[in-house]
């Protein structure tokens, strides 16, 4: 079991279900990674990075989604 | 130590993108004494723009960037603006907001959004970002929030309504939502920009 802490809220993975990698995340929540700026405990990640960054339990992670218009 | 007005004519604020957001932002900022200002767009005025953006008919077919100039100084004859033609980018966006102290991001699409928030963040150590996602429909007006979401990082809207699902741009909501983001520029030039 894992437990990630997403937009200040904790989410309990079971241990086959944990995503890997933040990319992982992303899919399992169904977020679109090109309108998403991410924060691994307080350091941003760069998108070109999603698919490389490991996530490891107790984590937090803040997602910034952005919707069209202006 | 400073008073609110010597703070906001030292200050610098880049606004990338001159639509229904940046033309009210520049203008707000201009009108509150804001000493510079560096604006971007690559676009020009279109008729369909001035249900939302701060243009008038005799400038459709002109670049936004000249429009917009010609506006700001018609307001406030002593505010410094330097404007670019451009299409905004990672490469680029460094260099020309290089003086900012607090970029405004007021694009429209989520991709863009997203390239100026990470850009600023990851290149432009020390510049704060004020950015909008969610402002399209009408009503709701309490539904738009200005959120701290990091040490430089604001973030203003609802966060869910899109102009894809709902197909409505109004003047009212998108200047709710560029009233709240001028306002977030201006409180963290007094509260947090040392002059």
């Amino acid at each position: 079991m894992g437990v990630l802490k997403i937009n200040g809220k904790e989410k309990t993975f079971l241990d086959n279900k944990m995503p890997v990698t933040l990319m992982d995340l992303l899919t399992i929540l169904g977020v679109d990674s090109a309108t998403v700026v991410a924060e691994l405990d307080g350091q941003i990640v760069e998108r070109a990075n999603f698919t490389t960054t490991p996530l490891r339990d107790g984590q937090s992670i803040e997602l910034v989604r952005f919707v069209p218009g202006g | 130590m400073a008073s609110f007005a010597e703070k906001l004519k030292c200050s610098v604020v880049g606004i990338a993108g001159l639509g229904g957001l940046g033309s009210n932002v520049a203008i707000a900022l201009a009108r509150a004494g804001v000493g510079k200002l560096i604006i971007a767009d690559f676009d020009n005025v279109e008729q369909s723009n001035l249900n939302r953006q701060q243009y008038f008919t005799d400038q459709i077919g002109k670049p936004k960037v000249d429009c917009m100039i010609d506006n700001l100084q018609r307001i406030n004859s002593r505010i410094d603006v330097a404007g670019h033609k451009v299409t905004l980018a990672p490469d680029n966006i460094p260099q020309i907001f290089r003086d900012a102290d607090v970029i405004a991001e007021c694009f429209d699409t989520a991709q863009a959004k997203q390239m100026i928030v990470e850009t600023v963040l990851t290149k432009m150590s020390g510049v704060k970002i004020v950015s909008v996602s969610g402002l399209a429909g009408y009503g709701k007006s309490n539904e738009i929030k200005t959120k701290r979401v990091s040490p430089r990082l604001v973030l203003v809207g609802d966060g869910l309504t899109a102009i894809d699902n709902c197909k409505i741009l109004t003047a009212a909501r998108v200047g709710i939502a560029a009233m709240h983001q001028a306002n977030a520029v201006i409180e963290l030039l007094i509260d947090e920009i040392q002059p």
